[in-house]
């Protein structure tokens, strides 16, 4: 195959966190303009160097209400108030989540049309229960699933993992492993919500069950924060404070789901080969050449299916891959270094991308895994938002 | 055994696409949309087969046995109006003359850790109010598919 035109064009420079809390004590828009003023410090522009912003303003808690700057905050309520001199460019998408804008943001800095773009992902945590079933009346895809009781994304996943655990003859115990090695690297990363607070081995044991079989520690904790980047040609990129992560390939999910069908293994396992298989060739890699790791993680299984379905090891193997030390720091594949949703919150697959560029690059501090050439991200669940991404640390 | 004497289901909400499925749910039936082309069922009802995109898709019955496909016991309390069942198990099926067709459902009748990959279950009928009427599951003794 020839070599993708656009390899290692683009690079992520910046970074910028808000402080994730529980509770939703500031505004959402708050939040999300620290991050984003965070990232243009830490590239060290200014605001009149921003020129384009994308974002995915979407709250994925069902039934509340999308009000902008308190549970969303759009490109419309950024650019109120960033008030960019030179804004040249603006997107915000409506499908593959934060994966998306990044890599709509990509393209249009491979087009021309912005030099140096913004993407953040802002996360409200709304008051009362996060996921309700519909009200009254089930309307749309929602008549076939919520009389039964179905309410949010855990229990629609918690069926594919069923049908994942019978078929292949696993146990959920082995899951542990996934949830203390990431709560383990979060506490090398100050951002996370987690931060300061280790799991054991009897806490997840002892945890009580949500929806068989993920358990409380299997599900990322909603919580209110933002995270923001700064994309720019790789050109530019090398002009800017920090060492840049080149973006090597990306891809996205091309599998097709229907509304209101649940607890397929394939929409997850097709959904998420579709992507990588983008990802893989347009870099060159596979999965071998990877050197670490990030693999979105809302809810535990997310990571199995996609340590499977990108082609890090077969179908129905992944709960014995992630076991024996070879997801921690110093192992084969260092995975979800920054402690994944479970271990910041969550802010979905924003700070995937952030800690594979952050790896790529060497600027992930006391969790900086050594010698990393080639990190992997998959920046949501592999179903129906899946987008990947490869970063290096040297232009190839 | 979880009680479900004290659920108040949400009530679907029919449309174009579905309201066949649910007008012969209310007599008692149980019909899948099937694409008259290549012969395949599918489920939820869609606007084209998913599988050779015709457009030529009509409503037959099936027989309602089959397996499950997958399942959740619900633990969370989150949403009141189904704390008095929990635990309850959700069940996805997959009917023996539907294959790759979906179905979601509670099993009835039986205690939820009778939920397992494979079980044998058969179609009973729900009704919540005059219009609508669930298709729902209990433990089935046929034999597979």
């Amino acid at each position: 195959m020839p070599k993708w035109e656009n390899r290692c064009k683009i690079a992520l420079s910046g970074v910028g966190f808000s402080k994730v809390t529980r509770s939703a004590d500031l505004p959402l828009a708050v939040h999300a303009l620290t991050a984003v003023k965070g990232a243009i410090a830490d590239s060290g522009l200014k605001m009149e160097d921003i020129d384009g912003l994308s974002t995915y303003p979407e709250l994925p808690a069902t039934g509340h209400a999308e009000v902008d700057g308190i549970s969303v905050v759009s490109v419309n309520c950024m650019m109120a108030m960033l008030k960019l001199p030179n804004l040249t460019w603006h997107m915000q998408v409506g499908s593959n989540n934060i994966g998306g804008a990044v890599q709509q943001a990509a393209n249009a800095l491979l087009a021309g049309v912005c030099r140096y773009a913004v993407v953040w992902r802002a996360m409200h945590n709304p008051k009362g229960t996060y996921q309700n079933l519909p009200g009254a009346q089930a309307a749309g895809a929602t008549q076939f699933t919520g009389p039964f009781g179905f309410g949010g994304p855990g229990q629609h996943m918690a069926v594919a993992y069923t049908r994942y655990l019978e078929r292949h003859h696993q146990s959920r115990d082995k899951m542990v492993t996934l949830a203390l090695v990431q709560r383990e690297h979060a506490q090398h990363n100050p951002h996370a919500f987690f931060y300061g607070t280790p799991l054991t081995r009897e806490d997840y044991f002892n945890s009580r069950m949500v929806a068989y079989p993920f358990c409380l520690y299997d599900c990322d904790i909603p919580v209110q924060g933002a995270v923001a980047v700064v994309l720019t040609t790789a050109e530019r990129a090398r002009d800017l404070k920090p060492k840049p992560a080149y973006l090597a390939s990306y891809g996205q999910r091309l599998y097709f789901e229907v509304a209101g069908r649940i607890g397929s293994l394939a929409d997850y396992m097709e959904g998420g080969a579709s992507s990588a298989k983008l990802t893989w060739e347009r870099s060159g890699f596979s999965p071998q050449d990877v050197d670490v790791a990030q693999i979105y993680d809302g809810f535990s299984a997310s990571v199995i299916y996609g340590l499977e379905s990108y082609g890090f090891c077969k179908q129905g193997e992944a709960l014995d891959f992630i076991q024996g030390g070879r997801i921690a720091l110093d192992g084969e594949l260092p995975l979800n270094t920054f402690g994944g949703s479970l271990g910041t919150g969550r802010i979905h697959g924003l700070w995937h991308i952030i800690e594979g560029a952050l790896q790529a690059s060497g600027r992930a501090g006391s969790r900086q895994v050594k010698d990393v050439n080639v990190s992997f991200v998959g920046a949501s669940a592999p179903i129906v938002t899946g987008t990947t991404f490869i970063f290096t640390r040297e232009p190839y | 055994m979880s009680d479900w004497s004290k659920v108040t289901r949400p009530v679907p909400v029919a449309n174009e696409w579905t309201r066949p499925f649910w007008e012969a749910a209310r007599r008692g039936s149980l019909e899948l949309q099937r694409c008259q082309s290549c012969g395949s069922f599918q489920h939820p009802p869609y606007a084209t087969c998913v599988k050779c995109i015709s457009v030529d898709l009509k409503f037959e019955p099936v027989r309602g046995v089959g397996s499950i496909y997958a399942y959740t016991i619900m633990y969370h309390t989150g949403d009141k109006r189904f704390a008095p069942a929990v635990p309850y198990a959700s069940i996805i099926v997959e009917l023996d003359d539907a294959p790759g067709a979906l179905m979601a459902g509670n099993l009835l009748g039986a205690p939820f850790t009778e939920a397992k990959v494979g079980r044998r279950v058969e179609v009973l009928f729900e009704k919540l109010n005059d219009d609508i009427t669930l298709p729902q599951f209990k433990l089935s003794n046929s034999p597979a598919g």
